[in-house]
């Protein structure tokens, strides 16, 4: 379990609620619901956080999700409780899952990839444990190719990744470096808030 | 292109507010014994340290970063052109204020002219698969 990462995100917990509960989740709703309704099977959702994403989740799944902050797990138990569905919490590291090879159907993220410490490593970690053709389904911001966007994101990391996320990652060439196939990125916003999908191969 | 009222005046709202906001910061700051140079980077530094903490604190109303990135281009480009009109000549507080909030404004649409040219790209490569 990689402690320094547990503390920084139990650390944030008193203010995540107030900074991403309202504007940004109203906002980003549309986009949620719509890649969320792709659930099916049996799915792992990867850094759960306080619960925010499972408003969007369609009733009636069966889905595992983890967290590496057990403070964060508490805040999502209450949701977690009303989901209309089986929804298992764990407090589990992305880099130590104990999950038997090609054991999900479908594994879904939101906002998760940029904060995980080894992103390449922890995607190889997603692909074991899905089952060969099992997809991915990911909820992301990213860096940015347009000036001066790309420039802020990159100025604004340094302090944001001490605190939270880091704002300026490649996540689909991440996708791409860990061996999912089949990458498709849709837009949400710009070039820097995207929908990202792909495939374990097999 | 964002069709949400909410989401539409928030974000109409943010960037000319910023903007004006960034603006008057400027004006008081910078004045005409500044080199134009000078006045330009300082003024786009102080539009950041202006729009900074306003994006951080509307994102809780407006969204992440629809809200951040364009507020942030609204502070960066109302500094520069306010610190170069500044170190040219004096400015009034009400001049600043309103070039701000127009800045503000261009900034704004020039986001979402980017966003819509991002998504109608996309939207183009789909229809061709």
């Amino acid at each position: 379990m990689d402690l320094e990462t547990q503390r920084k995100w139990d650390g944030a917990v008193a203010g995540y609620d107030l900074m991403n509960g309202f504007g940004p989740e109203r906002r980003w709703a549309p986009w949620k619901r719509r890649l969320f309704s792709a659930m099916d099977g049996n799915i792992l959702f990867l850094a759960i956080g306080t619960g925010q994403d499972i408003q969007f989740f369609p009733p009636g799944q069966h889905i595992t999700a983890i967290d590496i902050s057990p403070r964060m797990l508490e805040q999502a138990r209450p949701r977690a409780d009303r989901y209309d569905g089986a929804l298992e919490l764990r407090h589990l590291d992305v880099h130590d899952l104990d999950y038997p090879d090609a054991t999900f159907d479908q594994v879904f993220t939101s906002c998760t990839f940029c904060s995980v410490p080894r992103p390449v490593d922890g995607l190889r970690r997603l692909a074991r444990v899905l089952k060969p053709g099992g997809t991915i389904g990911m909820f992301e911001h990213t860096g940015s190719r347009f000036f001066p966007f790309g420039l802020m994101l990159d100025l604004m990391t340094p302090l944001t990744r001490r605190f939270g996320p880091e704002l300026n990652r490649d996540t689909p060439a991440n996708v791409q470096r860990a061996g999912f196939v089949n990458l498709s990125v849709e837009p949400v916003y710009l070039d820097v808030v995207k929908i990202i999908r792909a495939r374990r191969p097999g | 292109m964002e069709r949400r009222l909410y989401f539409l005046i928030g974000d109409l709202v943010s960037n000319t507010g910023v903007g004006a906001a960034a603006a008057l910061t400027v004006a008081l700051c910078v004045n005409e014994a500044w080199p134009m140079p000078l006045g330009m980077v300082v003024g786009m530094l102080a539009g950041d340290v202006v729009a900074l903490p306003a994006a951080v604190g509307l994102s809780i109303l407006f969204g992440a970063m629809e809200l951040m990135l364009p507020v942030m281009l609204s502070g960066m480009l109302t500094g520069m052109v306010v610190g170069m009109r500044a170190a040219s000549g004096p400015v009034s507080p009400a001049a600043a204020a309103a070039l701000g909030a127009a800045l503000g404004l261009a900034a704004l649409a020039a986001t979402y002219g980017l966003n819509a040219y991002v998504l109608a790209k996309y939207r183009r490569e789909e229809a061709r698969r």
